[in-house]
């Protein structure tokens, strides 16, 4: 469960982020959509509690990101745009650095079919330097898994992604919000929000232009036409009315 | 061609120093750069302008001119020293290190290999040319070296820029041993072989010519200087050193003319060794066919989308212990950095030394005819022990200072802030107080007492101070190591970049400042228990025995120590914590 009100973040005397408030809940998935530089990845990040918010306040499962970020990231795994993974740890030390941080037990039993799952168990014994994007991005997909998080972020989940990689990864997120994850994700591959996400939240200079059900957002933008496609949708609320 | 690559140093230094400018806006980083400047003009430039400091003030007018004799051949073995590390340093596989952003844009370019190599000679000049400048600063503090600035900062140019090439020649020479075709284990082998001859031949050359110190070498200043003035110039070192004298001959030279003079030899061997640098391309290619399908293959994969890796590791490596899911989060990040450092700082090598160490130490007891080697050990020792206490700090970086890089993902971790701290600090204290165990097991057993006054060291004591010093360690470094990792978490902007790029008077501040805060918290941290410790022992070891006194007395030192460590983790956990990366690290 995300809950979060009147979110905003500055980066010096810049509103990157202004007065965002919405609701995550547990199975839910939840799009951002935003031509570049909206704010969506400073959104995320202040939601996983990487950058502190300039104001509001976020809740992670219950828990203040601010004020209790230990309780609030245990139960969250974040996946950035560009994986980030330590240069001297192969792919399985990864996976056993990261049990420890998370405490699990049997991560052996788990990280093994994780592996397979995403298709790098071959490359268990490997640096990060000799994998290829997409396989880093799913070796940090799978560092992120590991502890079974009730919350996830996703900032650009399918880039570098083969097309099997990109069904894999819908699945995966249906999956785990069929299991009661709440999520939240930002992409521009507007046929992604239509496959995975229940609900959108249309971005623009840090403020928010729509959200709701992707029906509501789509009811709300076509105008009383029909059969409008998500792309012109995204373009009216985005583009449409430019400033 | 050359236009393009010009223009891209030029901007990027411009940009380097835009967003320095702006970094200053942060009172903390103008503060640092208002030391620096500070530091800089009291030090380096207002000398200058008074006609300098002249050496003979310091050593007396005719010992100034006599220092400066032995600048040349101590300089040379300086130098000669590092050329070795060039060769023996690099990794089994070593390339030419470029910036992910220089591969993503000269890689693809149509470039050849050479007109890369010519780049990366060419970027390295721009640190050259700075650096040469401060040297010159610095040096010209020692008027009695003679020359003027001009001659000095052509002659830092001419030594750093020798050096500089050397070390690119010494790696692409390298990397064209390790790359050699089919049997390349061979060649390596009989390459590396060959070049471990060469050293051996000429320390074995050298070695007749070399006496240890006399008593009467020891005796004072000048005689120590006649001894190292015979030793390095006379026989078959003295040849050795030969043409890099003649690489320091410039920035010696007490006039212009003796300046041109030394210029031209010294001139010559830099040609020959951009030379060298350069040709080695053409080895490279020519030496074994296919080399160059394996360069388009390796292109190719940069071109797929893969990161080339040179200078990275290659390999995965055994980690140094087993680490189970559960457990002190902590300990993840002592074995992550363990991993990150040389595969030979472990256990066994550890274990290995102190065998080595307790058995030479007991065969030199045994032998007392090599009482002079013992003592020399031993005082080696301590002075081994000093400098690991002081620069340890400084070098052993497997903390925060490496892992800001990936300070994002350091935020996930569901960790507060003094546990990220604490377990980050875990790598560096570990390996320091490995050293200085090693280090303080060789005093104990080489620099036993001997004689009646020393009676009441008994063994006992003896075993029991050691015990209590080597416990005493881990904190104490620990302690040490919190100042510069305060720093990395009070100016991340510093530390990011801080392994690539030094230099800048802000960065040069930020030195100076958290170098004294080093030594200020060892003194603050240290004196006082010591004192209340010697103060201790000294009153109660006729009551209770002087071993039970040292015992309790380093028992409360550790109670104390361990609080002020405790402390400072937990205070620089806390703005760890709070830290803003988006702020720091754009900047
Ligand atoms: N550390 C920073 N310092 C200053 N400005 C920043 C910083 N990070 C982001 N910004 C600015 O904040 C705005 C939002 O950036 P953000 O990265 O959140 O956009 P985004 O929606 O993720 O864009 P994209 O679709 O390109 O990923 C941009 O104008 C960007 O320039
Ligand atoms: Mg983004």
């Amino acid at each position: 469960m995300i809950e979060v009100e009147t979110l905003s973040k500055n980066y010096g005397s810049f509103a990157a982020v202004r007065g965002l408030s919405f609701v995550v809940r547990p199975g839910e998935v939840l799009g951002l959509v935003g031509p570049n530089g909206a704010g969506k990845t400073s959104t995320l990040r202040c939601l996983a509690g990487i950058i502190p918010a300039s104001g509001g306040t976020v809740r992670i499962a219950g828990h203040d990101v601010a004020a209790n970020p230990v309780a609030a990231k245990r139960a969250l795994a974040f996946f950035s745009d560009e994986p980030r993974l330590f240069e001297y740890l192969t792919v399985r030390q990864h996976l056993n650095f990261v049990a420890r941080l998370y405490g699990i037990a049997n991560y052996e039993a788990l990280a093994g079919p994780l592996l397979e799952e995403l298709e790098i168990a071959d490359k268990a014994d490997e640096l990060p330097g000799a994998l290829s994007r997409g396989m880093k991005q799913k070796l940090a997909i799978a560092c992120g898994l590991l502890h079974s998080p009730q919350v996830m972020f996703f900032d650009e989940p399918l880039t570098g992604l083969d097309p099997l990689g990109i069904r894999r990864m819908k699945d995966s997120i249906l999956k785990r919000a069929g299991a009661g994850a709440a999520i939240v994700l930002s992409s521009h591959l507007l046929h992604l929000l239509e496959e995975v996400c229940s609900h959108v939240l249309i971005l623009k200079k840090g403020e928010m232009i729509a959200a709701g059900t992707l029906a509501e957002v789509e009811a709300r933008f076509s105008n009383g036409e029909v059969g409008v496609g998500l792309e012109e949708i995204f373009i009216r609320a985005t583009g449409g009315s430019e400033n | 061609m050359l236009a393009a690559l010009l223009y891209l140093q030029l901007t990027s230094l411009k940009n380097l120093l835009l967003s320095r400018l702006r970094r200053l806006r942060q009172p903390k980083y103008l503060l640092g750069a208002t030391v620096g400047v500070a530091y800089f003009w009291l030090f380096f430039v207002r000398p200058m302008s008074r006609g300098g400091v002249r050496a003979a003030d310091v050593f007396g007018a005719e010992a100034g001119v006599r220092f400066v004799e032995l600048v040349a051949p101590l300089g040379a073995l300086l130098m000669l020293l590092i050329g070795l590390l060039a060769w023996v340093l690099p990794t089994e596989r070593p390339g030419l290190l470029f910036s992910e952003a220089e591969t993503a844009f000269l890689f693809p370019a149509p470039l050849s290999r050479r007109k890369l190599i010519h780049f990366k000679l060419l970027s390295s000049q721009a640190r050259i040319l700075f650096t040469s400048l401060f040297f010159t600063l610095l040096t010209n503090r020692f008027s009695a070296l003679g020359g003027n600035t001009l001659t000095h900062a052509l002659g830092w140019w001419v030594i750093l820029s020798t050096l500089s090439l050397h070390t690119a020649g010494a790696v692409l020479t390298l990397t064209w041993l390790s790359d050699g075709g089919v049997n390349a284990k061979l060649r390596r082998a009989v390459l590396l072989g060959g070049f471990v001859l060469v050293v051996a031949a000429s320390v074995v050359w050298v070695w007749p010519d070399l006496r240890a110190p006399t008593g009467s070498d020891l005796a004072g200043v000048n005689p120590l200087r006649e001894y190292l003035l015979t030793v390095l110039n006379g026989g078959a070192l003295g040849w050795l050193l030969r043409p890099l004298k003649l690489v320091l001959g410039p920035f010696l030279a007490k006039d212009p003319v003796a300046f041109l003079i030394a210029l031209g030899p010294a001139l010559l061997i830099l040609g020959a060794h951009y030379f060298w640098a350069v040709r080695m391309n053409v080895a490279f290619e020519e030496a074994s066919l296919g080399v160059a399908e394996k360069q388009g293959a390796r292109i190719a994969a940069w071109r797929a989308g893969k990161r080339i890796t040179l200078g990275t590791p290659a390999k995965g490596r055994r980690p140094p212990f087993t680490l189970a899911g559960t457990g002190r989060p902590e300990l993840a990040f002592l074995w992550k950095n363990l991993l990150s450092t040389f595969a030979w700082l472990n256990g066994r090598t550890f274990r290995l030394s102190a065998a080595v160490i307790v058995i030479g130490g007991l065969w030199l007891e045994r032998h007392p005819d090599w009482h002079v080697q013992q003592l020399t050990i031993g005082f080696g020792a301590v002075i081994a022990a000093g400098y690991i206490m002081l620069l340890g700090p400084q070098l052993a970086r497997q903390d925060l200072r490496n892992d800001l890089v990936n300070a994002d993902i350091l935020k996930i971790y569901p960790l507060p802030g003094w546990q990220l701290l604490l377990g980050e600090l875990l790598a560096p204290v570990v390996i320091l107080s490995g050293f200085l165990w090693l280090a303080l097991l060789t005093i104990a057993l080489t620099l036993v007492p001997h004689g009646a006054s020393m009676a009441w060291l008994t063994l006992g004591v003896r075993a029991t101070g050691g015990v209590c010093l080597a416990l005493i360690v881990p904190p104490l470094v620990a302690l040490q190591l919190l100042v510069p990792n305060a720093a990395a978490v009070l100016f991340p902007g510093w530390f990011q970049s801080g392994r690539t790029r030094g230099g800048g008077f802000d960065v040069m501040g930020q030195r100076l400042i958290f170098g004294l805060g080093q030594m200020l918290v060892l003194l603050f941290a240290l004196l006082p228990l010591v004192f209340a410790a010697v103060v201790f022992v000294a009153a109660f070891y006729w009551l209770i025995g002087l071993v039970a006194a040292v015992v309790l007395a380093t028992a409360a030192v550790l109670v104390v120590l361990a609080g002020e460590v405790w402390c400072g983790v937990w205070l620089i956990g806390e703005r760890l914590e709070k830290m803003d990366l988006s702020a720091e690290l754009r900047g």
